[in-house]
């Protein structure tokens, strides 16, 4: 050690763990909050504690909002029979800069990636079944601890999503009637678009894509707002 | 397409190394060690964005550099020359730029110059084991087709996937639930039927090349094939579909193996490639002289392949290829580098004998480039009696003989 400060070290550290930051840029990142006015590194640090503090999820879309409902799924201007499923927040923000959807989202909260320890108990997809059937969720909750009788089509025969069902929930919960897979297009965004694609099979929805018109091996999050709005008009049902 | 200039930077024993190429042989010589083959590699990481040895990215950065760097001026066919350079910082990872610019992706680099590498490992292809042939298949695909690569990106990406669930429910001893598996056995179907039907479209194709490449090497009359050996028997017009039921049936055979392993146990990663020269399996039953000749074949033809899907003339790199062949086949391959059949090519060797006439008759396409061991660093510089053309030495440095804007490049140790 040389010339250098376990403090400046342990930053670097931490930002690190950042994605895009190697090591290089975090040293960059580090010497410049070294010469940032107290204040400012203040504003930051406070910044940072209160987006975990302060910010909560909506309890229906599960994106990270100030206040539950979030102000799309509080809207009457939102047309609430179209579900356009993210991965996560920031993917919702994309879209809505494009200002050509109307629909409501779900957050998934990621995509099924055994590599990553993620399953799809891990993500918020039997939430988004129980939007589409409230009368989802029981069964789910029941088949979860056994592996085999996962709910995959069948299962729910018994449980009919019809109209009746959901007339009785009152003018809060309009049908659903389209759910767009919003979820990047690569090996997990797809196969998570599959298992999704599956799970959704017994309700009477349909089910869309809109990964075309986006760049191949594109994220989401990065894609320019003209891109996103063609793909949104564009989708097509997933076979 | 021609590689006019090349700059190495911290590459391997190249500390800074400029150099103008001619456009059809040349000849890198000098003695073992010197940092011959390292040029070679410098250019094939322009090519495909990685070496053609096995040697990882870290090894290549010159002992106590930070960082390593390639750039080479590229001339295309009725276009504007272009600027190709790759960069590795270890830690931080390659990044390719194609006239100043940073191209989004390295895959996207793959494709655009073209190449076909000669080395001594060439003896694997036919003597190795199957990884060896599925990657000759992969490089010409991935080379031919930018979009093959994505797929067997993918493709691989799928099977981690896949093998994950597999495994961890063998941990558990218990069958992976369907609603778990099923998703990635999908995507993996998906996938890896496209990759079997390129393979199967490209073998159809690569037919030809490989006996007008076999005829221009050997003179006798034996006729080489090779058997495309996949997850079933495909019928040769098989459809992706086709395809993706085959494979998927022989994951439904193989799967309480696929349980009790924890793994994937069919798809093209298991894809066997049969050489045959008429009835005979070159890998069991072939001479030396078969061996050698044939996988000579293999990359003569990947050169055609590659030359007519391109329609370009890849860039040839010859690793000590003449180092083992008799003086008939030499013979045989040093005027095929000098026909028109073949563009650019970079050959190194220990000796110039066998290319002095060739250096001789016509030094304003060929020129001799002499690599030596500097003082701490190795020093490319051009034969000076045989420096090409209008090229001439000077502080020992390759002499520029390009465009009117090729400046005095500079060679320091
Ligand atoms: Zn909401």
């Amino acid at each position: 050690m040389q010339y250098t400060s376990e403090s400046v070290e342990a930053l670097v550290e931490q930002f690190t763990k950042l994605p895009t930051i190697g090591k290089k840029t975090a040293r960059r990142l580090a010497n410049y909050v070294l010469k940032m006015p107290q204040e400012e590194v203040e504003t930051i640090a406070s910044a940072l504690r209160s987006v975990k503090e302060d910010v909560q999820r909506c309890s229906t879309c599960y994106v990270v909002a100030d206040q539950d409902p979030c102000p799309i799924c509080s809207s009457d201007k939102r047309d609430a029979s179209t579900i356009c499923v993210v991965e996560e927040s920031s993917d919702l923000i994309a879209i809505e800069q494009t200002n050509e959807y109307r629909g409501v989202y779900h957050v998934l909260g990621g995509v099924i990636s055994p590599l990553d320890g993620v399953g799809p108990d891990d993500l918020r997809v039997h939430e988004l079944a129980a939007r589409i059937d409230p009368s989802f969720e029981d069964t789910a909750a029941d088949a979860a601890p056994a592996p085999e009788t996962m709910p995959d089509g069948e299962a729910d025969d018994d449980a009919d999503p019809s109209e009746n069902g959901q007339v009785q929930e009152g003018e809060t919960a309009a049908p659903v009637d389209e759910v767009i897979l919003a979820v990047n297009p690569n090996v997990e965004g797809d196969t998570t678009a599959y298992y999704i694609t599956q799970l959704l099979e017994p309700f009477d929805v349909r089910v869309t894509r809109i990964a075309r018109g986006l760049p191949i091996g594109g994220d989401l999050e990065y894609a320019d707002e003209a891109t996103l709005s063609r793909a949104l008009e564009g989708r097509g049902h997933v076979d | 397409m021609i590689l006019h200039t090349l700059r190495l930077r911290s590459f391997r024993a190249h500390a800074e190394s400029e150099f103008d190429l001619a456009p059809s042989v040349n000849l890198l010589y000098g003695p073992n060690g010197a940092g011959k083959t390292n040029v070679l590699e410098a250019v094939h990481y322009l090519c495909l964005t990685k070496s053609f040895t096995a040697s990882r990215d870290r090894y290549a950065v010159r002992t106590d550099a930070p960082y390593f760097e390639v750039e080479g001026r590229v001339g295309q066919v009725r276009k504007e020359p272009m600027t190709v350079k790759l960069a590795y910082v270890p830690g931080e990872g390659k990044s390719v730029f194609v006239n100043g610019a940073e191209l989004d992706r390295l895959a996207d680099l793959v494709g655009l110059l073209p190449v076909v590498v000669f080395s001594p490992e060439d003896h694997d292809l036919t003597a190795g084991g199957p990884s060896e042939r599925r990657r000759f298949v992969n490089n010409i695909l991935s080379q031919a087709r930018s979009v093959y690569m994505e797929t067997l990106m993918k493709y691989r990406r799928a099977r981690r996937q896949r093998n994950e669930v597999l495994r961890s429910y063998k941990k558990r001893s218990a069958p992976p639930p369907d609603a778990l598996l099923a998703p990635w056995t999908e995507k993996l179907v998906g996938l890896g039927s496209r990759i079997v039907h390129r393979r199967q479209q490209f073998l159809q194709a690569f037919a030809d090349d490989l006996e007008e490449a076999y005829r221009r090497i050997d003179a006798v009359a034996e006729r080489p094939t090779i058997e495309y050996d996949t997850i079933a028997d495909l019928a040769p017009d098989a459809t992706p579909d086709d395809i993706e039921d085959a494979f998927r049936a022989a994951l439904d055979r193989k799967q309480g193996q696929e349980r009790d392993r924890g793994t994937t146990l069919a798809g093209p990663q298991r894809d066997e490639l049969i050489f045959r020269l008429d009835d005979l399996e070159v890998r069991r039953y072939g001479s030396q002289g078969q061996h050698r000749t044939f996988a000579m074949a293999l990359k003569l033809a990947q050169y055609f392949y590659l030359q007519r899907r391109n329609d370009t003339e890849p860039l040839l790199l010859l690793d000590d290829a003449f180092g083992k062949l008799d003086a008939e086949r030499t013979g045989v391959f040093l005027d095929l580098l000098r026909s028109d059949a073949v563009g650019q090519s970079l050959v190194t060797a220990t000796r110039r004998g066998p290319f002095e006439p060739a250096l001789d008759a016509e030094p304003a396409s060929h020129r001799a480039l002499q690599v030596q061991p500097g003082d701490g660093a190795a020093v490319v510089a051009p034969d000076p009696e045989y420096a090409g053309g209008d090229a001439t030495a000077s502080n020992g440095v390759a002499s520029a003989s390009g465009g009117p804007d090729a400046t005095a490049p500079t060679s320091r140790s």
